[in-house]
């Protein structure tokens, strides 16, 4: 499976991929929303994108609007993972289309259990 | 109609357990905030993101240098490099005062907007009595998490000053 990370921190880039990558997810990383939107233009495909709210460039609620306004990305599954805990916002993200939102800090026991109610834990991790 | 000031709002508690927990989740699940006041020493590095809102301010990270090299290094775990660039401490710093910023934000009244994190020379408190500060020991190295507000644009400060607690 496949993971696109989208947050304008490194070190949280960093941190999330680690997480995905040790549930068997290929990633890759992207610092704000066009630059993920870039990545889905290239035709790289994830199953999952992870996407933090505060962002420089476009932010992660206009990234979410943007994938959900393409029928081709479909299939992406969209997790908010951000420090944006207002319960508005929330409902915002979820009804411009995100399936899921992690709230900042979480543990990889957090990301796990999303990804296990979204069927996107690979089996061998499930187990 | 006055904007209330923040610690009409939120305490020191409140601050200490929203830090707890980031530390907690991404500092290291062991690694704990002692609430003792320690003495920064004269290079300090700060982080920080505003609030704006009902209540407006920013939320302040701070500590010595090395002790941010370290918490750096503490954060990214095995993804961290050999050598840390300066990008990559201002880089962690600020995803610190991010995630804690973003949890005192969701405990004051909204609908608020978060500012995206900054880093360097800590921002002057300019209203001691809208400030709410938390001075701990991690790893037994002094640093500070200060919730300051901003005066807004056409406010008159002095009123601010009235009865204010000295930090």
């Amino acid at each position: 499976m496949r993971a696109l990370v989208i947050d304008d921190s490194r070190a949280m880039r960093r941190i999330v991929s680690g997480t995905l990558e040790g549930f068997g997810y290929e990633t890759r990383q992207a610092g704000h929303g066009q630059e993920a939107l870039d990545v889905l233009h290239e035709g790289w495909l994830p199953e999952l994108c992870t996407i933090d709210w505060n962002m420089p460039v476009m932010d992660g609620l206009q990234f979410v609007s943007a994938v959900r306004a393409n029928p081709g990305w479909r299939a992406v599954t969209l997790m908010m993972v951000t420090s944006e805990g207002e319960q508005s916002q929330i409902v915002r993200a979820l009804a411009a289309g995100a399936h899921e939102y992690v709230l900042k800090p979480f543990t990889a026991d957090a990301i796990r259990d999303k990804l296990a109610l979204l069927g996107l834990l690979p089996q061998e991790v499930a187990l | 109609m006055t904007a209330p000031v923040i610690t009409q709002l939120l305490d020191e508690a409140t601050v200490q357990e929203i830090a707890d927990q980031a530390w907690s989740a991404l500092v290291g699940e062991d690694e704990v905030l002692v609430p003792v006041p320690g003495e920064l020493g004269p290079d300090t590095r700060s982080s920080w993101v505003e609030i704006v809102g009902p209540w407006s301010g920013t939320v302040v990270l701070t500590c010595d240098r090395d002790t941010a090299e370290e918490l750096t290094r503490a954060l990214l775990r095995e993804h961290a490099p050999a050598e840390l660039e300066p990008e990559d401490v201002d880089d962690a710093l600020g995803e610190l005062a991010n995630v804690v910023g973003g949890n005192v934000k969701a405990v004051l009244p909204g609908p608020s907007f978060l500012g995206l994190p900054e880093v360097g020379p800590a921002p002057r408190v300019t209203s001691p009595a809208d400030t709410c500060r938390v001075d701990a020991l991690w790893r037994g190295r002094p640093l500070t998490i200060s919730v300051q507000g901003t005066p807004a644009p056409d406010a008159d400060p002095a009123p601010s000053y009235e009865n204010g607690v000295p930090l």
